[in-house]
């Protein structure tokens, strides 16, 4: 019987192994291999070219634009989408209605098509008849203007401000100008990642045991932010090491957007690394270049994995 | 509900919160709206958000040769007519769940009785078996697309539904997360189900399987919301055969070949493509969240 069993162990696990040997191990050995050689689909052979792809990342202007690229969106995506999920979060929490509504409504990007919505921005986005510059137009010399244009503003005096400034001149292109796009495909980024870190907070705040809180008061935490600083935000150190590694994994492997709408430009200022790979390795056929593309990518998710590990089980232990 | 709330700062919360909903919500109503109306009122921006439904003339039809009496219809028909029409859409979506349910259950018939092995069985060998696992969970399958598309190139299998299915076949979240499960299941029901002569083939799919259906219900909507919506991995493999397209590539399609007057019809596709995972999302959104969430760290 038990001899019987274990044979039955091998052969329940023995599909699983070999797709994972497939699938996910032999392609990471694959890259790695054909990154040191200039590899292409369709030619009979290839060279070893050692470490000339990786130096090539190094040295030429696009792959440091690639480098560049990613690294802006993840910087500008990560904070962002981690501190309106939180703030969100605690929004949520703290309102005595609607509170399912909001959370509903702020949970409906993650379940849609990245793509579809991607092209139905890039149509509200469009310089002239898109219903974003159309309602900036038709502010001007309105409310509009003088509210944004208020002396409220930092630094900026009424008729310098940027609003201003662009109702008598133009609004931006903006996907077309290089000042601008990155900007923008990472709002779509936000946009549609927030609502998932919204809810990995929720999840985290219901386990703070709220006798901490009535703790807290009792030692003089009597403001909302005195609670936060010395209960929530500790209390969420394990959910925010997690958004922070998943949402950081998330942005480094942005496409739909990026496939879509600019294409890596203008002047290659949102040539991320997916879209890099697919560019150089897939359309271009430069599989070697692709290859230590995806090693550098690996890399980074390797370090950012072992570093969470690291955090979790190191610093933030509470309860 | 934390701390008091006075009725002043109640209302300011709810006034981020609306302020938030309103831009979450902006690109949905540019979608369904541009998607009921003609194509001028669009682009002057007129017509509210359900537009006048005054009657438009398909251009297309009359070039046919037919009188422009026949060619008139209202724009909410005229979108999404065209939608289905103009690109082969009801193949795209057929596509689309040929492929959702054939890689979720793929994944199942790989994962469960794996899962099942290294939670109840004993065999030399297991926890390595168990490492391998956790180490595959640090591979993010859309990184390591390029070298499967060259596998699946060398043995001709891009351009096929298999090369669409294959490299999802294997979730290690999946075995994990079934695993984590089949663990709190108590030992004696296997082996009660053991006395009653069954073989352990049968006792994953008809002892454990029923038990595990919350676990397999989060799993398959992670699966399905993932695989619906994917873009990356069918634009790679999918290159020139159109009746193998999913949804995602049959809109980028239909973007490519518009030539900046269609779209109504292709906002009415961009509804068309979201709109069942939404609605399944507002039906049961509470399993929808969990499940995403408990699956999320994919």
């Amino acid at each position: 019987m038990a001899a019987h069993r274990s044979f039955a162990g091998y052969w329940f696990t023995a599909p699983a192994i070999i797709l994972m040997v497939l699938i996910l191990i032999a392609p990471v050995a694959v890259a790695a291999f054909l990154s040191f050689t200039d590899y292409s689909l369709g030619n009979s052979g290839f060279n070893w070219v050692g470490f000339d792809n990786y130096a090539k990342m190094l040295k030429r202007s696009t792959y440091q634009k690639m480098l560049i690229a990613s690294g802006t969106y993840v910087l500008i995506v990560v904070p962002l989408s981690i501190g309106l999920g939180l703030g969100a979060a605690l929004l949520i929490n703290s309102v005595q209605r609607f509170g399912d509504i909001y959370k509903t409504i702020y949970f409906l990007p993650v379940m849609a098509a990245l793509l579809a919505m991607a092209i139905v921005w890039e149509f509200s986005l469009h310089p002239t008849i898109g219903i974003i510059n159309k309602t900036l137009i038709d502010g001007c010399g309105g409310w509009m203007e003088a509210v944004f244009s208020f002396g409220w503003v930092p630094l900026v005096n009424g008729a310098e401000s940027w609003y201003s400034t662009s109702c008598r001149t133009e609004f931006p292109l903006w996907f077309g100008d290089k000042k601008y796009t990155m900007g923008t495909v990472a709002f779509i980024g936000i946009w549609q990642a927030f609502g998932f870190n919204m809810v990995l907070y929720l999840a985290g705040l219901t386990s703070v045991p709220r006798e901490l809180y009535h703790a807290a008061e009792m030692d003089g935490a009597t403001n909302g932010w005195d609670r936060f600083r010395l209960v929530t935000w500790p209390m969420l150190g394990p959910t925010t090491v997690f958004v922070v590694t998943i949402t950081t994994i998330r942005s480094f492997q942005v496409f739909d957007t990026v496939e879509a709408i600019t294409q890596g430009g203008p002047s290659k200022s949102t040539f991320v690394m997916m879209f890099a790979i697919y560019e150089k390795g897939i359309k271009q056929n430069l599989m070697g270049m692709g290859s230590a593309i995806t090693i550098v990518f690996l890399i980074f998710v390797l370090i950012l994995t072992f570093g969470q590990r690291y955090l979790v089980e190191r610093k933030v232990h509470y309860s | 509900m934390i701390g008091n709330s006075t009725p002043f700062r109640e209302a300011w919360k709810h006034a981020a919160l609306i302020l938030g909903a309103l831009i979450v919500i902006l690109p949905f109503y540019v979608m369904v709206s541009y998607s009921l109306k003609s194509q001028k009122e669009i682009e002057t921006n007129t017509g509210g958000f359900f537009g006048t439904q005054e009657q438009v003339v398909d251009q297309y039809c009359v070039k046919l040769g037919n009188p422009e009496e026949a060619c008139k219809e209202t724009p909410v028909i005229f979108n999404y007519t065209q939608a289905v029409k103009k690109a082969p859409l009801m193949r795209y979506l057929l596509n689309g769940v040929i492929v959702t349910v054939s890689i979720f259950l793929l994944q199942v018939v790989i994962a469960l009785p794996c899962a099942y092995a290294l939670s109840k069985l004993r065999f030399w060998g297991r926890d390595a078996i168990f490492n391998m696992v956790l180490f595959c969970l640090l591979v993010p399958v859309h990184a390591i697309g390029l070298p499967i598309y060259i596998m699946l190139a060398e043995i001709s299998l891009t351009n096929t539904y298999a090369s669409l299915i294959i490299p999802w076949t294997i979730s290690v979240f999946g075995i994990f997360l079934m695993r984590q499960f089949f663990m709190t299941v108590p030992d004696d029901l296997i082996d009660a189900a053991r006395m009653d002569g069954m073989s352990e083939f049968s006792i994953i799919w008809r002892v454990m399987l029923p038990t595990a259906i919350p676990a397999l219900l989060a799993f398959a909507i992670f699966s399905i919301v993932a695989h619906w919506n994917d873009y990356f991995w069918p634009r790679i493999v999918i290159t020139g055969d159109r009746s193998l397209y999913t949804p995602p590539l049959g809109l980028r399609e239909f973007r490519g070949g518009a030539d900046g007057s269609n779209w109504g019809p292709m906002m009415a596709t961009a509804t068309i493509i979201v709109t069942p995972l939404v609605v399944a999302f507002l039906l049961a959104q509470r399993r929808f969240i969990e499940g995403i969430t408990l699956t999320g760290m994919k």
